[in-house]
Parts: C-alpha cells; sequence; structure tokens
C-alpha cells in the first residue's frame, strides 16, 4: 500500500537508528528535493497571503487538493535548512493521495522520526505547528 | 568613543581563516537553525547548540558546572583554549553561547566579527566534514553571578530606578505583540515592557554583513540618545535571552560598560509572573498615549 500512512512509516524507519547528525543529514536531502516554485506560484506568492506568520523564518505554503490528489507546494528561505527540509518531507508524504488522507498527518509525526530531540523544544514546537498547520488546510480545501 | 573598549574580544574573518588549524584555538558556532551547521561551516568548527547543548533539558536552567565541563572535554576545549563562536542570525547565538562560557568563567572567549552571513559573503570555504578532537580536560568554577540577573534581582534592580535595556521590537515593547514579527509566540501571558526599561531594539547594533557597529555610533546609540551610563549597573533583556546576549556583548565589551547583566528568563519569564509591574505603551514609564509608529526592527 502507499497511503499516507505508509509513507510516513517508511519516513520514520529511515530517520530510526541514525544519530542526531545523520538525522539532520537526512533531512537535508530532503531539502534538496523541494522544487523551486514555478512562475504560476511564484506569481501567486506575490498575490496571495501564504506566509506562514508563526513560523521562524520566510516559509510560504499553498497545500492544495485537485483531481489529482493533494500536493503541498512550498517556498523556505536557504537560511533555514531545518524547516525547508521538514516541510518537503510533508510534501513527499501526501504526493497524489486522497484528501481523507490528510488526517493520516499526526501530530507526533516529528517524534516518531526522531528530530525533536535533535532540535530541542523551541524549535520543535514551530515544526509541529506546521504539521497542524497542512492538514487542517488540506482538510478545508475545496 | 573611537575605538572598542575591549577590541581583542571581535576577531575577524580573515584572523578565523588564520587560525583554522590552530591548536590553542576552538571555533565553535552556534545557530538558530542547526543544519546550516550540518550543511557546512567553518573548516574544523565544531557546534555547541544554545538549546539541545547549553541548555538543561529538565528543568528550565543552563547545565550545570558539571554538564559544562563535560561539554568542553568532548569539543576538546581545555581551560587554556581560546574559543571564538559565530553563528547564522548576525550572532545572536554565538554571543548567546559566548555569554554561557562567561557564565562558567572561561577566560579566553571571541566573536567572529561578521558570523556566517560575512563567511559566506567573502565566497570562503564550508566544509561538511564530521569534526572531532580527542578530549581536553576543563575545569570550571561556579556560575558568575555578575553577569546574569534573575527575576529578583531584576525586581529589585527595577525599584531601584535602576537601568534597564528592552532591545526587543518596539511593537513588542510597547506590547502590541508578544513576539518578534514572524516569530512563534512562545507564550507570555501579558504583553510590555519591565517599567523604567529604554527600547533600544538590537538590530541597531549590526551592519547590513553581519558586522558590529563602530564604537562612535554604538556610542551615540546608547550613551547619548538613550542616556546609559557607564558606571551605572544595567540589565539588558528580550524575549528569551538571546537578542540579549548580543546588546550585552555590546554593553560590556565594545563600549565598556563595568557592570552589566543579561536576563536570560527575559519576557518569557516576567511576561507569565504573578503581581510583576508591567507597562504598556512606547514611554519608559508608561502612562503616554498609543505609540506612534517606530523604526522597523
Amino acid at each position: 500500500m502507499d497511503t499516507v500512512s505508509d509513507r510516513i512509516d517508511r519516513i520514520v524507519d529511515e530517520f530510526a537508528d541514525l544519530d542526531g547528525r545523520e538525522k539532520l543529514e537526512l533531512l537535508l536531502d530532503f531539502a534538496g528535493r523541494l522544487p523551486p516554485l514555478s512562475a504560476d506560484y511564484q506569481a501567486r506568492k506575490q498575490q496571495e497571503d501564504r506566509r506562514v506568520h508563526e513560523c521562524q523564518t520566510a516559509v510560504f505554503l499553498w497545500p492544495e487538493v485537485s483531481d489529482s490528489g493533494m500536493s503541498l507546494v512550498a517556498e523556505v528561505a536557504e537560511e533555514a535548512p531545518t524547516v525547508k527540509g521538514f516541510v518537503a518531507l510533508l510534501a513527499e508524504a501526501v504526493a497524489g493521495r486522497p484528501q481523507a488522507e490528510a488526517n493520516e498527518l499526526a501530530d507526533d509525526l516529528l517524534d516518531r522520526i526522531g528530530l525533536a530531540e535533535v532540535l530541542g523544544m523551541l524549535r520543535s514546537r514551530g515544526l509541529r505547528a506546521i504539521v497542524g498547520r497542512v492538514r487542517r488546510e488540506l482538510l478545508a480545501a475545496a | 568613543m573611537a575605538h572598542y573598549a575591549d577590541p581583542d574580544v571581535l576577531v575577524s574573518t580573515d584572523w578565523v581563516a588564520e587560525h583554522l588549524t590552530d591548536p590553542t584555538v576552538r571555533i565553535v558556532e552556534s545557530n538558530e537553525d542547526r543544519a546550516l551547521y550540518t550543511q557546512g561551516h567553518v573548516p574544523g568548527a565544531v557546534e555547541i547548540d544554545w538549546q539541545v547543548d547549553l541548555q538543561d533539558q529538565t528543568i528550565r536552567d543552563y547545565v550545570d558546572r558539571a554538564g559544562f565541563e563535560k561539554i568542553c572535554r568532548d569539543n576538546g576545549i581545555s581551560n587554556d583554549t581560546t574559543v571564538v563562536f559565530y553563528g547564522d542570525k548576525n550572532n545572536w547565538w554565538a554571543c548567546y553561547a559566548f555569554w554561557v562560557f562567561k557564565l562558567y568563567g572561561h577566560p579566553n572567549c571571541k566573536i567572529m566579527n561578521g558570523g556566517r552571513k560575512k563567511w559566506q559573503l567573502e565566497g570562503r570555504e564550508w566544509s561538511s566534514e564530521r569534526v572531532s578532537y580527542p578530549p581536553a580536560s576543563y575545569t570550571a568554577p561556579e556560575q558568575d553571578k555578575s553577569v546574569r540577573a534573575l527575576r529578583d534581582d531584576v525586581l529589585k534592580h527595577q525599584k531601584a530606578g535602576k537601568p534597564l535595556v528592552d532591545v526587543r521590537s518596539p511593537e513588542e515593547y510597547c506590547g502590541e505583540r508578544l513576539h518578534m514579527p514572524d516569530y512563534p509566540n512562545e507564550g507570555a501571558l501579558r504583553g510590555g515592557h519591565i517599567p523604567g526599561a529604554v527600547n533600544i531594539p538590537w538590530p541597531l547594533s549590526v551592519n547590513d554583513d553581519g558586522t558590529f557597529k563602530p564604537a562612535r555610533e554604538l556610542e551615540k546609540l546608547y550613551c547619548k540618545a538613550n542616556h546609559l551610563k557607564r558606571r551605572s549597573p544595567t540589565i539588558a533583556y528580550c524575549r528569551i535571552g538571546e537578542r540579549s546576549s548580543l546588546t550585552w556583548f555590546v554593553l560590556k565589551y565594545l563600549l565598556g560598560f563595568g557592570n552589566v547583566k543579561n536576563y536570560d528568563g527575559s519576557w518569557m519569564e516576567w511576561g507569565n509572573c504573578v503581581g510583576v509591574p508591567v507597562v504598556k505603551g512606547s514611554l519608559p514609564e508608561g502612562g503616554d498615549p498609543p505609540a506612534a509608529p517606530h523604526a522597523e526592527a
């Protein structure tokens, strides 16, 4: 199966048994796979309020649902590779899956991949807020 | 004032580039985003994280003396090592780590002026190699209370009408918002500032390339425009103590204030304390009409 839950389980497995440094390296791999914004989204960035104001750096998120399922388009400042990697991971987890599976993005994701202790309490709080926001907006998408 | 009071406490990127393999020097990176170090750091630099390494993970405090000694030993830092800090965000966290090292009395600490930003702007080399050094021997004294203000110290200081510097944005100072623009609200229940505190937002101390402003400009800002005095005991605070570490550094080492402390509990403690005095508005003592627009912090 390839549900959001299955994908998350696979991601959790990838992170398991890595030390803190390796976890961050893996997160950087995810960050490197986040595609740059297309011209279409670059234009929308100017017109829409897609900035995540709770977030420590410039993060723009478009959690969307279309006929081909869910997608998460995002732009994250280069100065925040941790956030960029985590958002890329979420994008890979939801891509193309049916809307209802957004519920499978659970709040404990950060803890399951073992990043909470690598990042500390304050940073983790910000990333958990992103999971909640992406889930809510995907579920609410028309 | 044409020169910094203690110019030796700053080193240039050139100096660091020349001392990358100097065994008497340890270069330490401390960042807001930990993955930055993983991505690329000054060759040979170790990472000491302000949140995961320097703070106790159970009680809200710094690691104890034994914990600090272990961090130093594990990073090959001995009592006589020159430790040079740098990081992202104009060296906030570098100053914070520097401050914790001073809290435990480490003699020779320096800041790389300009931090990651300047190193990057100059197109210098980054390394993503793992760095480790043979364990060193380290013995730390008890905490040096002369650099740290706790809540009760601040309360006494405030009641005595002594100078306080609030380094947050004007919006936070006035009580219009509880956290930095674009930053998460880490949970203060009340907004405003400590009565008597003047508002000198930290970014006014740094240039666009992340370096500190020249002595003359700092003198003008802190001593002339805001009437702070080198001989008066002064306390700096912000929201969680990181931005005020940078201001503490500026006051103590660049301007030569004799007695300046960082209130690391800062607004995250004060804004949640029961019964402590808080003032809203743009004036130190309050009582003014709603704040006029301020310069961007």
